[in-house]
């Protein structure tokens, strides 16, 4: 049987088809949909299983792995800069090793379309020492999955499937199996000189550890797929870029110049991949989006890729862009480069966002300050002027206290610094970064955008909700990290929360410590508000001047003709948040 | 068959729901068939395009000038991914204005009581022009299981307008079908 399945879909199936018992995650565009389809699968199955929404990448990894040192099937999933957080984990796990399969999902967004990298999770494999396979399509995604769980039981190792954007969120008809978990009953068989490797122990792991590796790289030698005695040129190629390779061959004709060989597992890269060199004028090597394969083959006569730079390094590799090369390398005549359509309408938070009246709130309570901020929706406070910087996970803390400290021993007086941070990256990695902040001495104040979920990956439970076990509330660890200043608002009473901030501002400014405002309302899209009554209007009085389109940038604000604003009826929540904001008074609501 | 269409519009407007559908309704009517959606942070309102390719293709992504359907939400999208239609290929448009690649999409859904609706306005009208004609039954189908259950009657009264109204311009001498197209509309 076939069914329509987005990538992400198709290896919770090959999660769950491969037999796991045990499947964690944190979400992260584009792997978030992975643990949401396990999820409903384990419902609609009536499944026994463990899976949890983990407060970070490296908890998650760790609860998964360990079901597998107990003989049973795991799998964790991620984006790729999940995975640095579980690097550590990762790094001592390829020694261990595993008993029962273990399986790293870690997905890539080349381009990038919603990260703030584009860094290549199969480097991070590599470097870790374990095997990574590179899906092409969905359907190949969800068959890998479950051919990972095979190798990693095979070899006792973890195994990374890396898919990327479009394989995530690609669509198509993939075929069905059956899901049912691996029926093992969990045994902890004490193994001290592997499970709790001393240093001694670890070289031998190591040692261990490749020679896995080298067995593995000569048993998966490279698909080939178009064939020719003439072929001028072969590309190795592996992932999306395959795909891209495979079509443009086919629709320009090329199968009797171009030979085309496809690898599935770029990481430990087989040993016929320098026969393939050898044996052809040119080889172009293909992939997304760091050279792997390229930096692994000895023999380089001949070999095109990015290190030669026929192969751009950034972005995403298009069918377009394959078209280019391949053209540039036959000695045809190249197209010309074309620009893919640029501009385009920038992202903004939704219409009756609370935190778009947290930031409006900011920046009137500490219009001179410095806003570090951090990864989620609100990194589109950017828009607003109230983000500053943006670097990863729970950096936001960190970032305010630096920039204390630099104020600081520079003997300067520091300008009010206030940071912001959502209840789910707080809870992610801010904690540590809080704890660190209050015992240095750093003074700021930290808003903390808590809208009671993980909005912009599509509404994911974060531990301050109703879960297995008990609620862990954002309050209680804010103190046990002893902050002496805190405050819950909720951020459509603007006029307080601008008072509050400016409050906690005071409180830092004099050298009080951390000072932290709790903005608690729920997302619009997936909590539950009551909707506001009345209708908000523009009245004449309006001057046009632009403020509420421009500065406050709601969508349901719409410049019109003449730079009049008017109101988007299908979009305006009536939240009334721009009442605030109209200097004019104009904006207004009409009692219902 | 091959078909590639590109959808292009903003986060927000329904364009996952447009190319889930069309996807599946494609997949029902037994065509091989790969899609793109944007996630993520551009969903947020930012321009976004999906891109559906049917026929027996191994890669998701639509090349510059070989989408044989462009359809966008606004002309403003529609103009910023002009550069992936082909020669000849087709445009349709959700715009108050007169011609066969205009729609009044959100006039319409308005008009029908479902203002979230337009984007199945949009879908409507365009599988009217795909030739040879497919059945409507599998996308009615497949809106009906996609849409919340208060907003199925309204999704699928707007999927019946556009087709609707599709089909009235498609008997009208001028106005051609998408594929195999002979010339531009």
């Amino acid at each position: 049987m076939k069914r329509v399945l987005l990538g992400n879909e198709a290896m919770a199936w090959g999660i769950l088809e491969g037999g796991a018992t045990v499947v964690t995650s944190y979400p992260g565009t584009p792997a978030s949909e992975i643990l949401q389809t396990v999820h409903l699968l384990k419902e609609e199955h009536r499944l026994r299983i463990h899976v949890e929404w983990s407060v970070n990448e490296k908890v998650a990894f760790e609860v998964a792995l360990t079901n597998s040192y107990l003989g049973r099937r795991s799998a964790v999933a991620m984006k790729q800069v999940g995975l640095n957080v579980a690097l550590d984990p990762l790094m001592s796990a390829a020694y261990t090793g595993v008993k029962g399969g273990f399986v790293i999902i870690s997905a890539d967004d080349p381009g990038p379309y919603s990260s703030q990298t584009e860094q290549d999770s199969r480097y991070l494999a590599s470097f870790a020492k374990v095997p990574v396979f590179d899906p092409s399509c969905p359907e190949e995604a969800k068959e890998m999955v479950k051919r990972a769980f095979e190798l990693s039981e095979r070899y006792e190792l973890p195994v990374m499937v890396r898919p990327t954007s479009w394989i995530c969120h690609a669509r198509q008809g993939v075929s069905l199996g059956k899901i049912e978990p691996v029926d093992r009953s969990p045994s902890f068989e004490k193994a001290p000189e592997r499970w709790a490797a001393t240093p001694r122990f670890r070289y031998l792991l190591h040692r261990e550890l490749n020679e896995k590796i080298r067995d593995i790289a000569s048993r998966n030698a490279p698909k080939p797929i178009f064939l020719s005695e003439r072929a001028e040129l072969a590309v190795i190629a592996s992932g999306v870029p395959y795909a891209h390779a495979h079509d443009v061959i086919e629709a320009m004709g090329l199968e009797g110049r171009v030979a085309l060989y496809k690898v599935d597992l770029p990481y430990p890269l087989d040993h016929h991949v320098e026969e393939i060199v050898r044996r052809y004028p040119q080889t172009l090597i293909l992939e997304e989006t760091y050279p792997l394969m390229e930096l692994q083959v000895g023999y380089r006569e001949g070999l095109r890729g990015k290190l030669d730079l026929t192969v751009p390094s950034e972005g995403e590799l298009t069918p377009d862009e394959v078209a280019r090369i391949l053209l540039g390398l036959l000695g045809g005549e190249v197209p010309r480069k074309e620009a893919l359509p640029g501009g385009g309408r920038r992202p903004s938070l939704c219409p009756g966002c609370p935190h778009r009246a947290t930031f409006w709130a900011i920046r009137k309570a500490a219009p001179q300050g410095i806003y570090p901020s951090d990864i989620g929706c609100y990194t589109l406070g950017v828009n607003l002027k109230a983000v500053d910087t943006c670097l990863c996970m729970g950096a936001s803390i960190s970032q305010a206290a630096g920039l204390y400290h630099s104020f600081r021993s520079a003997g300067k007086t520091p300008p009010s610094i206030v940071a912001t941070i959502g209840d789910s990256t707080f809870f992610h990695s801010g904690v540590p970064a809080l704890i660190n902040a209050v015992h240095q001495g750093a003074s700021f104040v930290l808003v903390i955008l808590d809208n009671g979920t993980v909005a912009m990956t599509g509404g994911q439970p974060t531990p301050a909700t109703d879960g297995p076990g008990k609620r862990v509330e954002i309050e209680d660890l804010v103190s046990a990290c002893g902050v002496d200043f805190m405050r819950v608002v909720d951020p459509y009473r603007v006029p307080e929360l601008i008072q509050t901030i400016k409050e906690a501002d005071r409180f830092a400014r004099e050298g009080r410590g951390v000072a932290v405002v709790i903005a608690r309302a729920p997302c619009l899209i997936y909590g539950k508000r009551e909707r506001e009554q009345g209708e908000v209007i523009i009245a004449d009085d309006c001057t046009h001047c632009g403020l509420c389109t421009e500065k406050f940038e709601c969508p349901a604000l719409v410049k019109g003709p003449e730079g009049r604003p008017r109101i988007d009826r299908a979009l305006c929540t009536n939240c009334g948040l721009c009442l605030f904001v109209c200097p004019q008074g104009a904006i207004r609501r009409v009692e219902a | 068959m091959k078909l590639q269409i590109l959808l292009a519009g903003r986060g927000g407007e329904g364009i996952i729901f447009m190319t889930r559908a069309l996807t599946e309704g494609l997949f029902r009517c037994g065509h091989p068939v790969i899609s793109t959606e944007t996630h993520g942070m551009a969903m947020r309102g930012g321009s976004v395009i999906s891109q559906v390719k049917v026929g027996g293709y191994l890669s998701p992504m639509i090349r510059l000038g070989e989408a044989d359907l462009l359809l966008a939400t606004s002309q403003e999208e529609a103009e910023r991914n002009l550069p992936y239609l082909r020669r000849g290929g087709a445009l349709i448009v959700n715009a108050p204005l007169p011609g066969p690649k205009y729609v009044d999409a959100t006039g319409i859904s308005h008009r029908l009581g479902n203002p979230r609706g337009s984007n199945l306005v949009l879908l409507g009208y365009a599988l009217s022009r795909l030739n040879p004609l497919l059945s409507l039954d599998p996308f009615q189908d497949v809106v009906a299981e996609l849409s919340p259950p208060r907003y199925r009657s309204g999704n699928l009264r707007c999927l019946e307008e556009g087709w609707k109204l599709g089909k009235e311009q498609r008997e009208k001498d001028h106005f051609l079908p998408i594929f195999p197209v002979a010339q531009g509309p």
